[in-house]
């Protein structure tokens, strides 16, 4: 097993950061795009291009509630998304015994 | 999404390398740091609570244990039952709101639903005792409804939403049985015994709910 086998969508820090968050919350919940800022700690520029990336590629989904200055911006992740950081973390496990000395 | 940036699209940010390694050290402190600020600090509500029924209960009881017919507790127990159940309430609002800030969906829904049973039980049980009061029933009786009734209403909201959502929340189940059961044993005993189980036996369960609940499997 190699370290190019890794969802390449997903293994990049900031992007892991991102599906992990939003992997704790129960299945069904979302976090706001403002809240999910607090929590990552990257810039508002910077969140919003890793998430459109995560959006491409399936795993997350984002949607707007209300208009003006009540508007909010929620995130949440899809089941593909679920799965796919399942199969990501499995994969980096093998990886990590791979690499451990026996 | 650009609402809150006023930007249509950021800057292509640097996407540093890791390692595998690497890799498992972020995602073990990304779910430490969701954990610490999406989770509800179950513990903390669990000790507050725990102190409120200790406290209030065990005060009432104190003040009520010598009384040769029961009468009611002094008012000054009361009084500290009642800034206690305040605090608590500043206290859990100001916890779930920290944890639920930002968080929409399911568990939103969950905990409208939890604070509508709580706050319609104890409405229902208020009307109950006032009707009991009407129908002439002795103290003693009242007392013993008024007692019972918090853990009572408090064990049935939490046990019928112990499982919302398709997950299992244990701490909630077991939490919701005790109170029941710290209710129904109360009661046998007339008010004075049941200000003491209520104290003691209800206010121990919560507290050592705090102790109990990190441990139990999150289903």
């Amino acid at each position: 097993m190699r370290e190019e086998e890794l969802d390449q969508a997903i293994h990049v820090p900031a992007r892991l950061r991102i599906m992990v968050t939003l992997a704790s919350l129960p299945d069904g919940d979302d976090l706001s795009f403002t809240r999910l800022l607090d929590v990552i700690g990257l810039t508002p520029g910077n969140l919003i291009t890793h998430l459109r990336k995560l959006e491409d590629a399936g795993y997350i989904t984002t949607h707007k509630n209300g208009s003006g200055v009540t508007a909010r911006t929620a995130v949440a992740l899809t089941n593909g998304g679920r799965a796919a950081l399942d199969h990501y973390t499995s994969v980096l496990r093998e990886l990590l015994d791979s690499a451990s000395p026996r | 999404m650009n609402e809150e940036t006023g930007t249509r699209k950021g800057p292509e940010p640097r996407e540093a390398a890791m390692d595998a390694r690497g890799a498992a050290v972020i995602m073990q402190q990304a779910r430490e740091r969701a954990g610490s600020e999406l989770r509800v600090r179950r513990p903390l509500l669990f000790v507050t609570w725990g102190l409120v029924l200790l406290i209030g209960y065990g005060a009432m009881w104190l003040s009520v244990r010598g009384q040769r017919p029961y009468d009611a507790p002094a008012w000054p127990t009361l009084l500290l039952a009642f800034l206690l159940l305040l605090v608590a309430l500043i206290i859990t609002a100001q916890v779930v709101d920290w944890a639920a800030s930002g968080v929409g969906g399911r568990s939103q829904m969950q905990r409208g639903i939890f604070a509508l049973a709580v706050a319609a039980g104890f409405a229902a049980l208020e009307v109950e005792k006032s009707a009991v009061a009407s129908l002439g029933a002795s103290r003693p009786v009242q007392a013993v409804l008024g007692i019972a009734a918090p853990p009572l209403a408090a064990g049935l909201a939490f046990v019928a939403t112990s499982a919302l959502a398709g997950r299992l929340n244990w701490a909630r189940l077991i939490l919701g049985l005790w109170l029941l059961a710290v209710a129904a044993a109360g009661a046998w005993g007339g008010p004075v015994t049941a200000l003491a189980v209520c104290a003691l036996a209800g206010g121990g369960g919560v507290l050592l709910m705090a102790v109990i609940e990190p441990r139990l499997p999150r289903s």
